[in-house]
């Protein structure tokens, strides 16, 4: 072999780059594809460096919620953006804290362990040592997040309630809601445990808002979004700025990340996430609970009895197939449930039954 | 990705490179050889797996590294090393379930993120632009006033300073001499 191996790198990326390059001419392929096949060296080489540039496409998600062309600091993300429990980053001297050495030292003692096996116990102190040595700087690291005991939110059934929170950030949690609030050194998290919440973010590049309903998160940095919980399903409005959704691998796999911009509607469970994209003021307007508004648009009825009861204590019941079939529009007011019933009756070939714990709907 | 040969390459045996380097740097006196050995082990396993898909791959991946160094060495192209002939018992733990596999979307962007932050900074800046704003390459070259060749080239640096850390991922030092040497050829190798 004449070439050596950081000869066949470079020449693999630069025609990776060329490639990237735009101008890409079947010329092009036929000239790529005629290298590659002068050897299995060449051929791995360009895999690999493919494979990466392919992964680094996820990337993007990094400019979420950044300005255009704004090039940030390094170590920003490393520092934010990723989970408090396997946060591994630098800190603000640029200095690689210990936390970053754990797993390494971990990992150091279990080859020093095997090691010193086969020594016959003969370096056992070298692992003994290990150990101690990685204990102190667990317990340093965990000692260095700063351990917040975070703030519980809620609301009842037909409650609505703002909350200001501590970083200028605002919350509105709708009715039956729930969300515990731990605003740290390096991110504000917080968790939707039950319900329904609107944020508007104050925009604090170095401490990122990240929401996790249950297998989700949804980060951000400055922007407006909903995040709505319903059994499994996680459902995600966006009505200003970018928000990036994050899901929990699901057998194993890890899922890929989702960049919300302002407008989409997105909902995410086990079998993966889809969005919906529309304008900003579709979005807004799937929100007007925090108004005191619920909206439909050709909604069966179903749903909007769904819908309701989420807010009510007196839940309207479906009485008979047809009725669940029937569409309705316009936007009411979710505390009267009884209002929505009398309405019902109007518009629609639709008679309520009023008993004391529940209305029941019934087709005429 | 061409084909499932190197889909299954991709898949099986570079999410095991950190774990490789690392093996290589602490079995192997010459550290700049590292590179060289990384890429005849991918070769020797590409070919075979062409021939048969190994049902082990990680095991495949370390026994041909295995059987790489042990001929080498009676090609006499090394002199002298302290661990000579004693590969076996440097032997890695290879559990074919191993955790490579089930990186989640987060730990692979984190791990990507660092790797941009080790770039040099009118690489980062030109990666950054291209990967994470979309822009093409000749936008690039516009925003930056540069030429379009300058971009292709810290492009193509990009990439690979990328790959060597996205697979080669800040691969775990060991205890004693190995790790020295093993931390003074990673200083040069991030420049």
């Amino acid at each position: 072999m004449s070439e050596t191996s950081r000869q066949i790198e470079h020449d693999a990326a630069a025609w990776l780059a060329r490639r990237d390059g735009g101008d890409w001419s079947a010329a092009d392929a036929v000239a790529l594809e005629t290298w590659l096949a002068a050897s299995t060296a060449r051929k791995v080489a360009f895999l690999r460096l493919e494979a990466a540039w392919m992964q680094s496409g996820r990337l993007k998600a990094l400019g979420a919620g950044l300005a255009v062309g704004e090039l940030p600091d390094r170590g920003r993300w490393t520092q934010n953006l990723f989970d408090l429990r396997s946060t591994q980053g630098h800190d603000e001297t640029g200095d690689v804290p210990v936390h970053d050495h754990a797993p390494e030292i971990a990992r150091a003692i279990a080859g020093a362990r095997t090691r010193a096996l086969r020594a016959q116990g003969g370096r056992a102190w070298l692992a003994a040592a290990a150990l101690v040595v990685a204990t102190l700087a667990l317990a340093w690291g965990w000692q260095r997040h700063e351990r917040v005991e975070p703030l519980a939110y809620r609301t009842a059934v037909g409650d609505l309630r703002n909350i200001a929170l501590a970083d200028g950030s605002a919350a509105t949690l709708s009715s039956d809601s729930a969300i515990d609030v731990a605003l740290s050194r390096n991110e504000r998290h917080i968790e939707l445990t039950r319900g329904e919440a609107y944020f508007e973010v104050a925009k604090d590049a170095a401490r990122p808002f990240a929401v996790q309903a249950g297998d989700s998160r949804i980060v951000a940095v400055g922007t407006r979004f909903a995040v709505r919980r319903e059994g499994d399903d996680v459902r995600v409005v966006v009505t200003e700025g970018i928000v990036r959704l994050e899901s929990a691998p699901v057998d194993g796999r890890s899922q890929p990340v989702t960049l919300l911009p302002a407008g989409s509607t997105a909902l995410a469970n086990r079998s993966g996430v889809l969005v919906r994209t529309g304008s900003a003021l579709d979005a807004e307007r799937t929100l007007d609970w925090r108004r005191g508004y619920i909206v439909f648009l050709d909604t069966p009825l179903a749903v909007a009895v769904a819908e309701f009861n989420r807010y009510n204590t007196r839940p309207l019941v479906i009485g008979d197939a047809t009725a669940a079939q029937l569409r309705v529009g316009g936007s009411f007011r979710w505390s009267n449930a009884e209002v929505f019933a009398n309405l019902l009756e109007q518009a629609l070939p639709v008679r309520a039954e009023r008993e004391a714990e529940r209305i029941v709907l019934y087709s005429r | 990705m061409d084909n499932a040969l190197d889909a299954w390459f991709v898949r099986e045996i570079l999410v095991h490179e950190a774990a490789l380097v690392q093996f290589l740097r602490r079995s192997w006196p010459q550290a700049d050889e590292v590179h060289d050995l990384r890429q005849e082990v991918y070769v020797r396993v590409y070919e075979a797996a062409a021939k048969a898909l190994p049902q082990q791959p990680k095991s495949f991946l370390f026994a041909t590294t295995r059987h790489l160094m042990t001929d080498r060495l009676r090609r006499g192209r090394v002199v002298s090393i302290e661990p000579a002939g004693d590969f076996e018992s440097l032997n890695v733990l290879v559990d074919e379930v191993s955790p490579e596999h089930r990186l989640g979307a987060r730990q692979i962007l984190k791990r990507l993120a660092e790797a941009l932050d080790r770039l040099p900074e009118r690489c980062r800046e030109i990666v950054w632009l291209r990967r994470v704003e979309e822009l093409p390459q000749k936008e690039v070259a516009a925003r930056l006033g540069i030429s379009e060749k300058a971009v292709e080239k810290q492009i193509a640096k990009g990439m690979r300073l990328l790959a060597e850390h996205y697979h080669g991922h800040a691969a775990p030092e060991s205890v004693g001499k190995a790790s020295r040497r093993a931390a003074g050829m990673r200083d040069r190798e991030t420049q």
